[in-house]
């Protein structure tokens, strides 16, 4: 990398406190609680060695001091500061037989998030694609427009991280305006967007330049020792060719090992609600009051039996396996096919939280080797739940 | 407004169909957007009562009668529930046109086949009107119908206006056990009828609707009367929530039937997994 800065750990507390006093909300992983449960240490990958039991989740800061960058992974993506779990399009309110419509507001407050990780940032990016598709949402760009997103490399959680199977990277920049590599001392900060770069010549005074500092060349020795030691880790877990398993679930709809892969799904709907992709919403109507109300969008989920079911009570979705077979489909075959992009960016939650023990590296590397033979390839857990 | 913000529209006036289905006529309130307003035979709409919500529905009236948009609905959730408590004078929400049409303009000098049952007469029947209104450019139009019973045949007085016209050949049907005394058209599912009607495939076009069961044993009678599956149109239900491909709802396989529908021919379906 060229152009990057230092940043030091006290000059970055420095340019959180000085966007805060300028009104700018900052958005960065921080400490919102421990882990105090199983369940709870599972989903937010902090069992990775030497991790303390912290639970980390995104958050608006007030204070500097609440920075827990690089302590492991947000159990929640980024994705519910740009399309919220529920927000309002618009209310309405009734005056004998007419309504007055007010819409929800679409400009929104400038925003930095800090050390977001790569696979939540890439996400980002991948989501443009649907929300710029035609019809632009509005409510979604604004929120993008308004927001810088710096990226921290990252060391790689746990065994369900598998970024580079997926075109992410652990120390991309992919829906980013940056990105932060830890070294001694701080942070190596590079601008990869004219808005990272004005964000950065905003708040000179914070940076030092890596040649005016003794240890420059060390500095950078380090940060791209650290990027390599990443990149080279995660693309262990998992190697797949996206186009072959792109092609093998679009001409295998029917396939028994689609099949056998979905059964020990029980539908729960948790993997959509952690997954930085998923974007599936409903729309519904409530009221606020007696002739007056709100309409909202929420996050819905593919993976239950009322989200395609018809008033009539017919359902092209029936059964929990065709459901699942949806979610990869969706992500792996339908969305690469339409926008070139897979709908995942390889962070691992939706491993990570499944308590029926569905594992996406799993099913990816089952489909891989299906694709790869031409055949299928039931896996022996598939086999054995299908029995 | 957002993408998702209604335009406001007037009931101006209610037709009942059946006990349980009705049609809305709804003028847009804006005027400028009531005078913009254009859409394609076959492009459907998102229908809100506000407090109930939103649903899909075809846009029931032809693009040759512009002015005001119908809609036509079977009481049986939420939505059609409100829908079938407002009166006229009432305010409703109204999205679109979104989707794709059928390809009127492909069709020019061609025989057209209309095969419908049930409620599934609500888009064909915009798009009869639409060929009606154009009917100087199309060849023979025949049109299929049928109801589970007479009671539940929609849109009977425009049965009775095609059946009198002497440039379409119309044909309507019950289900056996559906007929009255005085019932004076044939008995019979839509699929045994289209086979005994016989309309020749020779230059000819078919549009398709009704519930799954019609359209799953017409299909085989189409193919048999020599009609290739490319020139047999049909529009699909999917429930659907944004309209305009962001919601992900209505996906089959790769398609996105509020994006690349809801008109889609025989020889597209047959690419699709069996999600409709």
């Amino acid at each position: 990398m060229s152009g990057e800065r230092f940043l030091g750990t006290e000059d970055l507390a420095g340019l959180v406190g000085d966007l805060l006093a300028a009104g700018t909300q900052v958005i960065a992983p921080a400490v919102a609680g421990t882990c105090a449960s199983p369940a709870a240490l599972a989903s937010s990958a902090c069992l990775r060695p030497g991790a303390a039991p912290e639970l980390i989740q995104y958050l608006s800061i007030q204070d500097p001091a609440l920075l827990a960058l690089g302590r492991g992974m947000p159990s929640l993506s980024l994705k519910s500061f740009f399309l919220p779990q529920n927000e309002a399009l618009l209310h309405w309110k009734q005056r004998g037989s007419a309504i007055e419509l007010e819409p929800a507001p679409v400009e929104r407050r400038r925003r930095v998030v800090l050390g977001a990780k790569p696979c939540d940032a890439a996400a980002l990016e991948i989501l443009d694609r649907v929300m710029r598709w035609d019809y632009v949402d509005e409510l979604w760009v604004g929120r993008r427009d308004a927001t810088a997103v710096f990226t921290l490399a990252c060391p790689m959680e746990d065994d369900s991280c598998f970024c580079p199977a997926v075109g992410a990277a652990p120390d991309g920049t992919r829906g980013a305006d940056g990105l932060l590599t830890p070294v001694d001392g701080g942070y190596l900060v590079e601008a990869t967007t004219d808005r990272g770069r004005e964000l950065l010549a905003a708040h000179a005074d914070r940076l030092k330049d890596l040649d005016a500092l003794s240890d420059g060349a060390d500095l950078r020795d380090q940060a791209e020792a650290f990027r390599a030691a990443a990149r080279e880790r995660v693309a262990a877990n998992l190697q797949i060719d996206a186009e072959s398993v792109r092609a093998w679930i679009a001409t295998h709809y029917d396939d028994p090992l689609l099949t056998a892969l979905g059964v020990r799904c029980n539908g729960c709907g948790a993997c959509s609600s952690v997954c930085p992709t998923c974007h599936c919403f409903d729309i519904v109507d409530e009221p606020d009051g007696v002739g007056c109300g709100t309409r909202r969008r929420c996050w819905d989920t593919c993976q239950t039996g009322k989200f395609t079911a018809h008033a009539s009570g017919h359902n092209p979705r029936e059964d929990q396996n065709v459901r699942f077979r949806q979610r990869i489909n969706h992500k792996f075959s339908i969305y690469p096919l339409r926008f070139g992009e897979v709908l995942c960016t390889g962070c691992g939650r939706c491993t990570r939280v499944c308590h029926a023990g569905q594992d996406l590296v799993e099913i990816l590397a089952t489909i891989d080797v299906a694709a790869r033979r031409g055949e299928p390839e039931p896996t022996a857990a598939g086999e054995g739940d299908a029995a | 407004m957002n993408l998702y913000g209604p335009q406001l529209a007037t009931v101006v006036d209610l037709i009942d169909e059946t006990t349980d289905t009705r049609t809305l006529r709804l003028e847009l309130q804006d005027p400028v957007a009531r005078e913009v307003f254009s859409f394609r035979a076959g492009q459907f709409g998102e229908y809100s009562v506000f407090g109930a919500g939103e649903a899909p529905f075809c846009i029931a009236s032809p693009p040759t009668r512009p002015g005001a948009i119908e809609c036509t609905f079977k009481l049986v959730g939420k939505v059609t529930t409100a829908l079938r408590e407002v009166n006229v004078g009432d305010t409703v929400g109204f999205r679109g046109p979104y989707g794709n049409w059928f390809p009127l303009d492909d069709w020019k000098g061609k025989n057209i086949l209309f095969v419908a049952g049930g409620i599934g007469l609500a888009p064909v029947r915009c798009v009869i009107w639409n060929v009606l209104d154009r009917r100087e450019e199309f060849a023979e139009v025949t049109i299929v119908y049928g109801a589970r019973s007479v009671a539940d045949l929609v849109y009977k007085r425009e049965l009775e206006q095609w059946a009198t016209r002497n440039d379409v050949t119309t044909v309507t049907t019950v289900d056996p056990g559906g007929e009255t005394q005085d019932w004076a058209g044939r008995v019979g599912f839509v699929p045994t009828v289209l086979s005994q009607v016989a309309p020749s495939a020779a230059d000819a076009v078919a549009v398709v609707c009704g519930p799954p069961v019609m359209i799953k044993f017409s299909f085989p009678v189409l193919d048999k009367l020599g009609f290739a599956d490319d020139d047999v149109f049909t529009t699909l239900e999917m429930r659907m929530k944004c309209g305009v491909g962001k919601c992900g709802r209505c996906n089959i396989g790769p398609v996105y039937v509020c994006k690349d529908g809801p008109v889609f021919t025989a020889a597209q379906l047959k690419q699709l997994p069996a999600e409709y």
